[in-house]
């Protein structure tokens, strides 16, 4: 049976001496790489049921100033969201006919979704690449932790701007 | 340089501007919704006859007017609209762009020439485009939207 041999310890290299930390360019480069999504504050956020009528879900957004509601099934789970976009693409012109069915009839289906340890890059990716303005997060297992909007991310981008100054 | 640096020095021009859509005053709020389904654009922007902005219209404010009043669709867009909107030169700062949108909390920011004729319109989506220019390697690789990080070892 061959013999174990073990490093010298007196020779061995610490494989991460010679490591450097990142350098950013600004505080916003940090943020956005070493922040998760939670740094932007996806809270307070609403969510209604599925079966919801139309009405009652455009008089929750008016009611709370806010352009869109997360949409949830019995075991509170996102199955959609209902935005303004929905409300001008879908119900507008037909409101009379959509007024009183479920808002699961007009909502956008299966969402893009941020995890909330990722970084908040992803959340700007999900609004800049995939076009969404409105991103819902959520727990590793699948919990809704919150909603991350324009305003929000305007604020996270003063925020840290304002730290360069 | 930094981002802000350059949202300092770079003017709203170098943004990608999409085409605004322009409406008469007279225009119905049905055929306004119609244009901006079509053309998948959140507002239109209601212009005089020299081509400068009186307003906009926006689907915030049509959430809202649905609610109120359901006889809006066949009156003229110009009874609904914001007089007051944001509204910046193509050669403001870029950083223009995001005081207004924090200030007014609006999503599209009118741009126009010295003139004051519309040039574009532009707001949340084209300043995350910024950042993601900014910032590809950063911004543009992310696992969004994908399934969460396994939390048990995958297979045997």
């Amino acid at each position: 049976m061959a013999e174990q041999s073990y490093p010298d310890p007196d020779k061995f290299q610490d494989p991460l001496e010679n490591y450097e930390p990142r350098v950013y360019a600004d505080d916003l480069e940090r943020a956005l790489a070493e922040e998760p999504v939670a740094a932007i504050h996806a809270q307070p956020f609403i969510a209604i049921a599925a079966d919801t009528p139309v009405h009652a879900a455009l008089e929750k957004l008016v009611g709370r100033d806010i352009a869109s509601t997360l949409v949830v099934d019995e075991q509170q789970h996102l199955v959609g969201i209902f935005s303004d976009r929905d409300a001008l693409d879908k119900v507008a012109l037909e409101y009379d006919a959509v007024k009183d069915q479920p808002v699961s009839e007009v909502m956008t289906k299966n969402p893009v979704v941020v995890r909330e340890d990722d970084s908040s890059a992803a959340a700007l990716c999900v609004m800049a690449a995939a076009g969404y303005r409105h991103v819902p997060v959520l727990s590793a297992d699948d919990k809704i932790v919150g909603i991350v909007s324009p305003h929000r991310v305007v604020d996270f981008l003063q925020k840290h701007f304002q730290k360069d100054d | 340089m930094g981002l802000y640096e350059n949202m300092l020095t770079e003017p709203i021009s170098r943004l990608a501007l999409r085409q605004a859509i322009t409406v008469e005053p007279e225009l119905s709020v049905r055929d306004a919704v119609l244009r901006m389904r079509e053309k998948k654009l959140g507002c239109v922007i209601v212009i005089d006859g020299q081509q400068k902005p009186l307003g906009m219209f926006t689907e915030a404010m049509l959430r809202i007017k649905l609610i109120e009043s359901r006889g809006i669709l066949d009156d003229s867009v110009q009874n609904h609209m914001a007089r007051q909107f944001p509204l910046a030169q193509a050669d403001d700062p870029i950083v223009t762009v995001l005081e207004l949108m924090q200030a007014e909390n609006h999503r599209f920011v009118c741009v126009v020439d010295q003139a004051g004729k519309i040039v574009g319109l532009t707001g949340q989506k084209g300043l995350m485009e910024y950042i993601a220019d900014h910032f590809p390697q950063l911004v543009m690789t992310q696992r969004a939207g994908a399934k969460p990080p396994l939390t048990d070892r995958e297979g045997a």
